[in-house]
C-alpha cells in the first residue's frame, strides 16, 4: 500500500464486497452498525492517550483554532458516544470505516486504511465475552476466505496479578503496571528493585514546616492534603523497597517468553514455582481461552503466547490477540484486539463497564487472499 | 551569494556583531534596506540578513538561507531530527540559557522526573483529565518526556510569560528557557533535578537544504576560514548534496 491509497474499481468492489460479508455475519451474532465522523475533537484522543499519541495521528486547526484530529480508530468514538447516550449494556456494535494513522520513520506505509470490527460493551461475564468475541474474529476471516492465519496471544492482566503477588509498596506496583506495555524499562524497574532503592523518610510535621514555608508557591492543581499524603507514602515505601533477587529474575524470564501456548503455560507454571508465585486465577482464564480456540479448531500449537505483549497501546487491561497471515511480502497483521475495562471510565462512565472489541485490517486481508 | 541571518535585536545581536569584530568582520548596513539587510567589509559574496530568532531557524530549516546564528533550543524545537537538515557548525560561548521542567515549590514531594511521572499519572487517574505542561517548546517536551517515560500529560502552547501559568492556573507544570533561574523562583517554581532538557548557546548553523552553488560553497569556505574554522567547513561540505 502506497502512502496516499488510490482505490480503483476492482480495489472499490473487492473492500465493499467483504464489507458486506463482514457486516452481515456481525449483524448476525447482534452486532448493530455505527460509524462517528472522521473528523473529532483532538482532545477525545489527547485526554485518553496522552501527548504519545501525537506521533500517530493527524491533527489540525479548524478556522476557529479548535484544534481537531481525523479518528487513529473508531473505538475511542463508539465506546465514548456509548457513555454520552447512556446507552444500556451489555451493547454490541459493529464498523466498518477508514481509519487515520501517522507512521513515524515509515514515510512509505499507509496514511489511511479501512477497518471492520466490533465492541462488546458491559458484558459482566468476562470469560464469555472472550470466547464470543474470538469466535467472531475467526468466523469473520474464515467468511472473508481466508483459511491460513496463526495467532498471538497475551494477557495484560497477568502481569498485574504477578506484580500485585509481591510484597512491594502499592505506588511500586502501580508503577511497574502502568509501564507494563513499555518494553525493556520495566524490566530495568524491576532489576533496580532487586538492588533496593533508597529513599529517607519525612515526618508529617517536616511535611507541614516545609509546606509552610512554601505559602507564596502556586498549588498549581494540588491540594495540600494529597501532597502530605504521597510524601508520606513515598517514605513508608522506603522500608519496604526490596524484591527477592529469585523473584526478579523469575519475573524477568516469564516477560521474556514468547512461544507456542502450550509450551508457554508450562514453563510460565515451572517459573512461578520457582518464585512461590501462586496465579492459578489467571492461568486459569488463559487454559479457557486456549480451550476455546480449541473448540473453534485452532490447536494450541498454532498459537504463540507473548508474555510481554509489545501493543503499543496503554488502553488495554487484560486479553490482547492479534492474527497474522502472509501476503506477497511476507507476515503482516490481519486483525487485532483485547480487552480495554477502563476505558469506558475514562471516557467519563460513572461505574466501570468491561469491554472488549477487535478490528480487521480489510485491505491487507485482501492481499494475503491475493498472494494465495 | 552566500546568505547570513543574524538576529536583527537584543543583546544577541549585540553579541553577535562582537563575536563577528574580534575575528576581523565589520557589518556595514546596506544604504536604504531599512535595517534589514547588512554586509562584512571585503566581503561581497555574503549577503547579511538581520531576522528575528525564531525566523532564522525556521529559515534555516526550509533552506531560505545557508547560514544563521540562533539559539539551539530554536534549532532543536524546529528540528528534532537534525540529521539531513541542519548542521550546528559551531556553539559561540554567549547566549547561554537551560530549557528546564519547572514545577511549583509547593511540590515539595516532587524533585524528579520520576516523582512527575507518578503525579501525572495520579492526576490522571483522579481528574480524569491530563495534568497540563504550558510550554512554547513542544517538540522538545514532547520528546523529553517520552525518554522519561511520562505519557500522561498534555501540552498547553504558550507564546509569553510561561512561568505564570501554574500561577493563572492555565497549566500545572511548565517547560520554559531560563538563565539565571531568578524569574521562575520569583514564580514560586523549581527546576526538576533530573529535569534540564537542553542546555542551549548561540550557534552558527548551516542549512542543508539551502541551494550550495560553486560561489556559495566558495564564500562559505572563505567566511569560515577567516572565523578561524577551517575544518568546519570539511565537516560542513562533506554533508551536503554532491
Amino acid at each position: 500500500m502506497p502512502a496516499f491509497p488510490y482505490y480503483n474499481t476492482q480495489a472499490i468492489a473487492a473492500l465493499n464486497d467483504q464489507a458486506v460479508a463482514l457486516l452481515k455475519l456481525f449483524a448476525e451474532r447482534g452486532y448493530v452498525r455505527e460509524e462517528p465522523s472522521m473528523l473529532q475533537p483532538a482532545e477525545i484522543f489527547l485526554d485518553r492517550s496522552g501527548e504519545e499519541i501525537r506521533r500517530r495521528t493527524f491533527t489540525l486547526m479548524d478556522p476557529s483554532g479548535r484544534e481537531l484530529a481525523l479518528r487513529p480508530d473508531l473505538t475511542i468514538p463508539i465506546c465514548r458516544e456509548a457513555v454520552l447516550s447512556k446507552r444500556s449494556f451489555p451493547a454490541r456494535v459493529s464498523y466498518n470505516g477508514l481509519v487515520f494513522r501517522h507512521q513515524p520513520g515509515e514515510p512509505q506505509r499507509p496514511t489511511q486504511f479501512f477497518q471492520a470490527g466490533v465492541e462488546l460493551l458491559g458484558l459482566e461475564d468476562r470469560a464469555a465475552g472472550e470466547r464470543e468475541i474470538l469466535s467472531l474474529v475467526i468466523a469473520a476471516l474464515r467468511a472473508a476466505g481466508l483459511k491460513d492465519f496463526s495467532l498471538r496471544i497475551g494477557d495484560v492482566a497477568l502481569f498485574g496479578a504477578l506484580v500485585d503477588s509481591l510484597s512491594l509498596p502499592k505506588q511500586w506496583r502501580w508503577r511497574l503496571k502502568r509501564h507494563f506495555w513499555r518494553a525493556g524499562y520495566v524490566e530495568n524497574l524491576i532489576q533496580w528493585l532487586a538492588q533496593g532503592g533508597s529513599h529517607k523518610a519525612p515526618t508529617r510535621a517536616e511535611l507541614e514546616a516545609a509546606l509552610d514555608s512554601e505559602t507564596e508557591a502556586p498549588s498549581a492543581g494540588r491540594s495540600r492534603d494529597e501532597i502530605i499524603a504521597r510524601a508520606l507514602d513515598r517514605g513508608a515505601e522506603a522500608a519496604a523497597l526490596h524484591l527477592d533477587p529469585k523473584v526478579s529474575s523469575a519475573i524477568i524470564k516469564l516477560l521474556d517468553i514468547s512461544a507456542p501456548a502450550d509450551r508457554a503455560m508450562l514453563e510460565i507454571r515451572a517459573l512461578l514455582k520457582t518464585a512461590g508465585i501462586q496465579l492459578e486465577a489467571q492461568l486459569a482464564a488463559m487454559d479457557a481461552r486456549l480451550a476455546a480456540l480449541k473448540s473453534l479448531g485452532v490447536e494450541p500449537g498454532q498459537v504463540q503466547f507473548a508474555a510481554h505483549f509489545g501493543r503499543n497501546m496503554e488502553y488495554y487491561t487484560g486479553l490482547v490477540f492479534e492474527l497474522w497471515a502472509r501476503d506477497r511480502e511476507g507476515p503482516v497483521q490481519i486483525a487485532g484486539g483485547g480487552r480495554y475495562d477502563t476505558l469506558l471510565e475514562t471516557l467519563g462512565a460513572k461505574q466501570p463497564v468491561s469491554a472488549i472489541g477487535c478490528a480487521i485490517r480489510t485491505e491487507r486481508v485482501l492481499a494475503v487472499k491475493g498472494a494465495a | 551569494m552566500l546568505t547570513l541571518a543574524i538576529p536583527s535585536k537584543g543583546r544577541l545581536k549585540d553579541n553577535c556583531n562582537a563575536w563577528f569584530a574580534e575575528r576581523g568582520l565589520v557589518l556595514e548596513q546596506t544604504v536604504g534596506a531599512r535595517g534589514y539587510r547588512a554586509s562584512f567589509a571585503g566581503f561581497p559574496d555574503i549577503e547579511v540578513m538581520l531576522l528575528s530568532a525564531g525566523e532564522i531557524a525556521s529559515s534555516l530549516l526550509t533552506g531560505d538561507i545557508h547560514l544563521g546564528i540562533t539559539g539551539e533550543d530554536l534549532l532543536r524545537e524546529e528540528a528534532p531530527e537534525l540529521t539531513g537538515r541542519m548542521h550546528l557548525i559551531k556553539g559561540l560561548g554567549f547566549g547561554f540559557a537551560d530549557v528546564v521542567v519547572a514545577v511549583s515549590r509547593y511540590w515539595i514531594d516532587v524533585s524528579t522526573m520520576a516523582d512527575l511521572d507518578d503525579v501525572c499519572a495520579g492526576y490522571a487517574h483522579r481528574h480524569r483529565r491530563r495534568l497540563r505542561v504550558a510550554t512554547k517548546y513542544a517538540q522538545l517536551t514532547r520528546s523529553f518526556f517520552a525518554q522519561a517515560r511520562i505519557a500522561d500529560y498534555r501540552i498547553v502552547p504558550s507564546a509569553g510569560a510561561t512561568e505564570g501559568a501554574p500561577a493563572a492556573g492555565t497549566a500545572e507544570v511548565i517547560v520554559d528557557i531560563t538563565t539565571t533561574g531568578a524569574t521562575l523562583r520569583d514564580n514560586g517554581l523549581k527546576v526538576l533535578e533530573d529535569g534540564v532538557i537542553l542546555k542551549s548557546q548561540a550557534q552558527l548553523a548551516a542549512s542543508i537544504t539551502a541551494d550550495w552553488d560553486a560561489s556559495s560553497r566558495a564564500a562559505c569556505e572563505k567566511l569560515l576560514a577567516q572565523l578561524k574554522e577551517a575544518p568546519a567547513w570539511t565537516a560542513l561540505a562533506a554533508q551536503l548534496p554532491a
